[in-house]
């Protein structure tokens, strides 16, 4: 095989394996989103979820108030940041601490598990989170994503 | 010997801090309250030339800042908080803590919000993060546009923003914008008065209103944002012709007049103008910035005693800056990266003297130790060194044998945020 050919080929499985990687990444639909039951809508559209976990709004186009939750770590809080954010995990914190830093928002609140965001959500106004797709989450309301 | 052990427990404190902290979130008067904080440690090491204000030639670690901040939240739309910073590098700061910015900020609605108070400048990508070393990949961030020696000159005013983000349709992405307004900062310990002081001017102040716009666009294609911000400085300023502690008296020689002259100065004209790039695609990103500030001061010196102007002439430089820079994370504990930065002090002049430029081509690696604790390695390769009221790093004072005219440096440097 000649140099070109071994080039090509180079390049041609670098794209496959990028390929795999991106299908093997997007997994929004093994997330679900929940709120707060007080939380009057029912879906959400996938900018506003990106603009509340950004902090760039803290309401809903209804004017409801909205706080965001995040997991710690794990493959739902890797699969939500990727699927609805865009970003990896160590963007998304550099991302919160230039906005603490500079005093233009805070901190949102960061737990340990899809049990923890159930919990925080139920008994918090204007909670919203992720969990996996088969938690339980009775008690909360399951948002749809417009 | 006490600053040596004032480092050394400093180094311990940055070395246990980060296995502990951790923010503190929580209540009062039922509103939410946090306290953040954060502190790095940085070891230059360069084989000529002393950089950066410290002995950087023999190794130095006099390279220490810190932040401690609070805020609270007291309606959906109605915050306040404030942040103290700290640093030592070299002959800047000197251990003089400040309110780095301290406001109110209500947000109207999505598209308006207020800030007033001590509020950060937004100019280009980083200036008002220049100073937070744990989000940024590099442990020096490109000097030509957020030089160290220089952060005082653009990194808050006290006075009003006004701040929103707008969305004009689905497929235009959005637009963020921030207009301001208010008085810059003086800094008694930064590169300005170091740098001037080289050449035989104490500055007793340096100071004024500055306004400025910047407006940056989230592109409807992914990952892609561009931006531009304007800052116009209306400056008064004034000293004195002095001996420098190294009895440097090379400004009293060139104007002809005796120590002890009084030095006035205003703008005319004093613009930055930075235009600004970012992609990020997976875990590459690039980035890319250019900076052009034109400043035509006038300059009055009245001899000592006396009301009558000696020399007077307008001081006028047109210094253009900018970086490419391509950074990759690997993993989730390291980043890699590099860039290529170009100052050039004043665009007219030959651009190849080394008193006109600093180019500088930067290698680092990023360690993320935990998520509140990391280390950066990196190598600088310099070319040029600017002149003396560049404030681009290389100063008389600790160069009192001439500087030559490359320079490479290691630079270490470690820290953490909670």
């Amino acid at each position: 095989m000649d140099k070109s050919m071994r080039t090509l080929r180079f390049f041609f499985l670098a794209a496959c394996s990028f390929g795999v990687f991106s299908i093997s990444v997007r997994g929004g639909e093994n997330v679900k989103i929940i709120a707060n039951s007080r939380i009057k809508a029912s879906a959400i559209t996938a900018y506003e979820l990106k603009s509340i976990f950004l902090r760039e709004t803290n309401s809903l186009g209804d004017g409801t108030h909205v706080e965001p939750v995040l997991e710690k770590d794990g493959p739902v809080h890797e699969s939500f940041i990727k699927e609805y954010l865009g970003r990896s995990d160590a963007a998304l914190q550099s991302y919160y601490r230039s906005l603490i830093f500079t005093g233009k928002a805070s901190m949102p609140k960061t737990v340990g598990s899809d049990d923890e965001v159930i919990g925080y959500v139920e008994r918090t106004a204007g909670a919203i989170g992720y969990v996996s797709a088969g938690a339980n989450t009775a008690g909360v309301k399951t948002l749809e994503i417009k | 010997m006490r600053t040596r052990i004032s480092r050394l427990a400093w180094i311990a404190v940055i070395s246990v801090i980060p296995t502990m902290s951790r923010a503190q979130d929580f209540k009062l008067f039922s509103r939410d309250f946090q306290i953040h904080g954060f502190g790095s440690q940085g070891f230059v090491y360069t084989s000529q030339n002393n950089w950066l204000t410290m002995n950087t030639s023999q190794g130095s670690g006099a390279f220490t800042d810190f932040g401690l901040n609070a805020s609270m939240v007291i309606t959906d739309k109605f915050r306040f908080g404030a942040q103290l910073y700290d640093r030592d590098i070299g002959q800047i700061g000197k251990w003089h803590p400040e309110a780095d910015w301290a406001y109110l900020d209500y947000r109207f609605e999505d598209w308006m919000g207020v800030r007033a108070g001590i509020v950060k400048t937004t100019l280009g990508l980083y200036n008002d993060t220049q100073d937070l070393d744990f989000v940024h990949t590099w442990a020096i961030l490109p000097q030509s546009i957020y030089p160290l020696d220089l952060r005082s000159s653009t990194i808050s005013h006290a006075g009003v923003d006004i701040y929103g983000r707008i969305r004009p349709g689905r497929k235009l992405g959005k637009f963020h914008y921030t207009i301001y307004g208010g008085e810059r900062r003086q800094d008694p310990y930064g590169g300005f008065v170091l740098g001037l002081a080289s050449v035989g001017l104490t500055l007793h102040a340096y100071g004024g209103w500055v306004e400025g716009q910047d407006l940056r666009w989230e592109t409807p294609v992914d990952g892609l944002l561009v931006g531009a911000s304007l800052m116009n400085q209306h400056i008064t300023g004034h000293g004195e012709l002095t001996g420098s502690s190294a009895g440097i008296t090379f400004l009293s020689g060139l104007l002809s007049l005796p120590i002890g002259s009084q030095e006035r100065e205003h703008s005319n004209k004093d613009d930055y103008y930075q235009y600004y790039l970012q992609y990020t695609w997976r875990a590459l990103r690039f980035e890319a910035e250019y900076r052009r500030e034109f400043r035509n001061e006038w300059v009055g010196y009245y001899l000592p005693g006396s009301t009558d102007l000696a020399v007077t002439f307008n001081a006028v430089s047109d210094s253009r800056s900018w970086y490419g820079s391509a950074a990759y994370r690997i993993s989730k504990r390291l980043e890699v990266g590099s860039y290529f930065s170009w100052f050039i002090a004043n665009w007219p002049v030959d651009k190849s003297l080394p008193t006109n430029h600093v180019y500088d081509r930067a290698v680092t690696a990023r360690f993320d130790l935990t998520s509140h604790w990391f280390m950066k390695l990196e190598g600088h390769f310099m070319d040029g060194y600017g002149a003396f009221d560049s404030i681009r790093g290389f100063y008389g004072q600790q160069n009192p044998n001439g500087l030559l005219p490359a320079t490479n440096a290691l630079v270490a440097r470690t820290g953490f945020s909670f």
